[in-house]
């Protein structure tokens, strides 16, 4: 890395491209540092001042748009976020409710859609499958509900009926923290989701 | 359409015919990226952002119309020069003769209104 014979506003043009191109293949976003980074050391001497710095970055225009021009299907209008966008995330959030396949067809949506990048796919897919319908069976699970329910009655009298928590397989306190973090995740990727597609 | 409707409408003409324009710019020999890059930023109202070139010289690469070559530069770090391939040089000859059939039937009816 030449990084260190670039102007500091260089370097940092240059990390902001890195970042911003997290969601490439490796390999395409070494070439393209690579190429930028020749670019840089080329139009900015080191010592030049920060104003003429600026004019170089400003013709380069934002490491967004470049990492955009370079992700697949950029020679397309940019696709937004419409209604399948939203779709797909309700559907990802509580679509698990309906039988699971609404989670599902939430699934088929997101893959199809152009308003992603592969990384924010498998970020969608991953946290967490089948989403808060998840959360709703592990949190049963764990906190040891449904509740039974006993009934005793004699024939032809009314039934007497007492109700009472099933027994917990783990402390109240973990059970409790795990479901939070249920929740809060799926949530937490829906609006993630929302507004990487904005 | 509305404004942003033509503006999409530009932008994409513009990045249809830029490939070309990086073609043609290798037509009588090697350039390497940078002085690419510049030579079109250069060109009035050709290029909004220099920096989103370098994914299309990626793609022409990659599609095999330009083939490139690193070598030493006598300042700084290699340079990556490009030339056409024949299939560049056929798709370059292919594109002049369709954009003067096109340019001509645009500017006529810009001009006049009419078809010539």
């Amino acid at each position: 890395m030449m990084t260190d014979t670039l102007h500091p506003l260089a370097a940092e043009y240059l990390q902001r491209l890195r970042r911003a191109g997290r969601g490439l293949p490796p390999g395409r976003l070494r070439e393209l540092l690579a190429e930028i980074e020749g670019h840089l050391s080329e139009a900015i001497d080191p010592s030049a001042s920060d104003a003429q710095a600026l004019t170089v970055l400003d013709r380069l225009g934002d490491p967004e748009a470049i990492i955009a021009a370079e992700t697949p299907h950029a020679d397309e209008p940019p696709a937004r976020r419409g209604t399948k966008e939203w779709a797909a995330i309700i559907l990802l959030l509580v679509g698990g409710f309906i039988f699971a396949i609404g989670w599902v067809a939430g699934l088929v949506l997101l893959w199809s859609s152009r308003a992603w990048t592969t990384r924010d796919k498998w970020i969608g897919t991953l946290v967490i499958p089948g989403g808060l319908a998840t959360s709703a069976v592990v949190g049963e699970v764990l906190l040891g509900t449904p509740t039974e329910t006993r009934c005793r009655g004699v024939a032809g009298a009314a039934l007497h009926c007492t109700s009472a928590p099933g027994p917990s397989i783990v402390s109240p306190v973990v059970g409790v923290a795990v479901l939070a973090l249920l929740v809060v995740a799926p949530i937490a990727t829906a609006v993630y989701l929302a507004r990487r597609a904005a | 359409m509305g404004t942003k409707g033509r503006e999409t409408a530009i932008s994409q003409l513009r990045r249809g015919v830029l490939e070309f324009c990086v073609l043609a710019l290798l037509r009588d020999g090697e350039r390497y990226s940078y002085e690419l890059v510049r030579a079109l930023g250069d060109a009035d109202g050709l290029v909004t952002t220099e920096g989103t070139l370098y994914p299309l010289l990626g793609r022409l690469r990659r599609e095999g119309v330009v083939d490139t070559t690193w070598r030493e530069s006598p300042s700084g770090p290699p340079r990556r020069y490009y030339h056409l391939t024949s299939d560049g040089q056929a798709a370059l000859g292919g594109f002049m003769s369709e954009w003067a059939r096109f340019r001509d039937s645009v500017d006529a009816l810009l001009e006049k209104g009419v078809l010539k």
